[in-house]
């Protein structure tokens, strides 16, 4: 899977490298809106990150360009500019997603690798971690063929812990994934959703995935 | 007081003072000339006894008419020449009655007389009275000259001003479209034309600067914040991190979280009191209310709270919809949070109003001052205490009344959607 960043901020642009490359993805960045639009008239790529404002013009006429030229690269706008002219006018132009920084890391990813399935696969992509396995169209969990009944905020709760596999996501970006950051600072509710998750994947016949590591979150791993 | 009101008292007054003066001065100086043109008659007469006694040696019958009085009379106190004015009582017409009178010494046949010649001076009453007649007609005229003009002439004349005053009324620093004032040939209107269209040029032109100063300040704060943040995680992915380190990242991953809401808020606060959230539309109250009540039910159940609802289908709002959103979303996250366990929600939604109740501890301060920026009345530790400035600021913008009342161990959020 081919990735492009988007980002005049060199610190940013390789944190989010070093997080997706961990996903086995290939990440190339761009600082600015010549590089970028260089890269995109060569190269295909399954998801790019788009910052809206770089230097030399406009995230959104990247966008524009890739349009023109019927491109099928998935896009996810990465802003600061939390303005909501961006936004409409980013999923106007045809953008995939919007994700206003400061993000978290864990999220970004969750945001691509749903772009992805949704280009590529036609949203018809499964999941899978060891014997667990999620049809995402479907909206469907199942062990060894066997389905696992979850409710909606546990089966999201689940997907973002497996596409995070191997990875701490803090409690923050748990509760802002399921519930907007309003709720963020509430973790009473995510240990209530955890307690039921795992209760019904080891009912399952499934070792604990989900490690508590302390004071910072979780992480979904076989070890 | 209106301009032209105040202008018109002065004006009026001002006319009013003078008429009266005048008629005071016209009526000395007319009573002078009368009075000197009596004299005049009287040294005629006086000439005409003084012909009459040289001719025949003898003084003439004294003459009585209604007007003119002679009297002679033998006298030997020394008589000087004089005019003077005198009342006399007149039987006729029983009263007092002013006359001039002369008298002078006269020798007949070397008898000394005091000869008084006397003329009615009732004319003097009569100019008098005409010259009142006269004012005051003179008065009404001026009126309802006034009249005419102010109401078809000056109206007119402030044509150019009272539209100019309408522009600056509807202007709306928001909006992009200029002022656009109408040409006038009054230098005053043409230099307050002038002058109103600099300001509100300047106005603009300030506020788009403000605009784009608020936009780029959220850009510069949240891009340090997103490379903290980002740098933290993958810090957090490290093995072997030791606890103390683990508490450590923890802590600064929520305060960067934290910075990084307050700067959304502020900007929120910042874009609804510029009224930058001009784009409105027919929103669906109701479904905004079911999807998140969909989106909580979970977070609900985990906290064992009971939710219960009346909502009315289909309410529809004119606004934006993403301020309908994040009104909605503060409502629920704020009856949800500062919820106990085993606690209620009851949400009800009319075509008029929405009210929301919870419970929850009772306030401990003056309730009012949940509406202000930064007062928080609760342990709920990452609260901001901008939430429920943010819900005042949206019903601000579109006139919804809100009310908080704490009856009946509930708190109670209503929100009128027609204040009046």
């Amino acid at each position: 899977m081919k990735i492009l960043i988007v980002e005049d901020e060199t610190e940013l642009s390789d944190s989010i490298a070093t997080y997706l490359k961990g996903e086995d993805y290939v990440c190339e960045t761009a600082q600015d809106f010549n590089k970028a639009l260089s890269k995109i008239e060569v190269f295909d790529y399954d998801c790019i990150l788009l910052d809206i404002t770089i230097p030399g013009g406009s995230g959104l006429d990247i966008l524009k360009e890739l349009k023109a030229n019927n491109k099928m690269d998935g896009v996810l706008i990465i802003s600061a500019k939390n303005s909501l002219d961006d936004k409409i006018a980013g999923l106007t132009l045809g953008a995939d997603d919007y994700l206003a920084k400061p993000f978290h890391l864990s999220e970004l990813s969750a945001r691509v690798a749903a772009i992805i399935r949704r280009k590529k696969f036609h949203g018809n992509d499964l999941v899978t971690f060891e014997n667990l396995t999620i049809d995402t169209k479907a909206k469907l969990v199942s062990v060894q063929n066997k389905t696992l009944d979850l409710t909606r905020k546990e089966y999201e709760l689940l997907l973002y812990f497996m596409i995070n596999k191997n990875r701490v996501i803090s409690k923050n970006a748990i509760a802002e994934h399921l519930w907007g950051d309003e709720m963020e600072g509430n973790y009473d509710f995510i240990y209530t959703h955890i307690k039921n998750l795992r209760k019904k994947l080891s009912d399952a016949g499934n070792a604990d995935y989900i490690k508590s590591v302390y004071g910072m979150g979780y992480k979904f791993s076989v070890a | 007081m209106k301009l032209l009101a105040k202008y018109n008292r002065v004006n009026v007054a001002a006319t009013i003072i003078v008429l009266l003066l005048s008629s005071i001065i016209y009526y000395f100086f007319i009573e002078a000339t009368f009075v000197h043109q009596l004299d005049k008659s009287l040294v005629v007469e006086e000439r005409e006894i003084s012909d009459y006694v040289k001719e025949n040696g003898q003084l003439p019958e004294p003459s009585a008419d209604n007007d003119e009085h002679e009297t002679f009379t033998a006298s030997n106190e020394i008589i000087k020449r004089k005019y003077r004015s005198i009342q006399l009582f007149d039987n006729v017409h029983k009263e007092q009655v002013l006359y001039r009178q002369l008298e002078f010494p006269l020798v007949v046949k070397a008898t000394s007389y005091k000869i008084e010649i006397r003329k009615s001076q009732e004319e003097t009453e009569d100019l008098v009275q005409l010259i009142l007649k006269i004012t005051s007609v003179i008065v009404l005229i001026l009126f309802s000259t006034l009249f005419i003009i102010n109401r078809f002439v000056l109206n007119k004349l402030w044509k150019p001003f009272n539209s100019t005053l309408e522009k600056i009324k509807r202007f709306n620093i928001s909006e992009t479209n200029k002022v656009i004032l109408e040409p006038t040939n009054i230098n005053e209107f043409t230099e307050l034309n002038d002058a109103v269209s600099a300001m509100t040029k300047k106005a603009s032109h300030d506020y788009d600067e403000i605009k784009t100063f608020t936009e780029n300040a959220s850009h510069e704060i949240q891009t340090p914040l997103a490379i903290i943040s980002s740098k933290l995680e993958l810090l957090s992915q490290s093995e072997n991190l030791k606890e103390e380190q683990m508490n450590i990242i923890q802590t600064i991953s929520e305060t960067t979280n934290r910075l990084s809401r307050l700067n959304q808020s502020l900007i929120l606060l910042a874009k609804l009191d510029n009224k930058q959230f001009k784009e409105t539309d027919h929103v669906d109250i109701s479904f905004i209310i079911e999807h998140f009540i969909n989106n909580y039910e979970e977070l609900i159940q985990a906290k064992e709270i009971t939710l219960t609802r009346n909502i009315k289908p289909q309410v529809i709002l004119t606004m934006n919809e993403t301020l309908a959103e994040i009104l909605i979303i503060n409502l629920f996250t704020n009856a949800i949070k500062h919820n106990n366990r085993d606690g209620k929600i009851n949400i009800e939604l009319t075509e008029r109003s929405l009210l929301v109740s919870n419970t929850g501890s009772a306030p401990k301060v003056d309730p009012s001052a949940y509406f202000e920026r930064f007062k928080k009345d609760s342990d709920v530790g990452e609260s901001l205490g901008l939430g429920l400035s943010i819900v005042l600021k949206i019903c601000e913008t579109y006139n919804f009344n809100i009310t908080y009342k704490y009856e009946e161990k509930l708190h109670k959020m209503k929100i009128n959607f027609y204040s009046a």
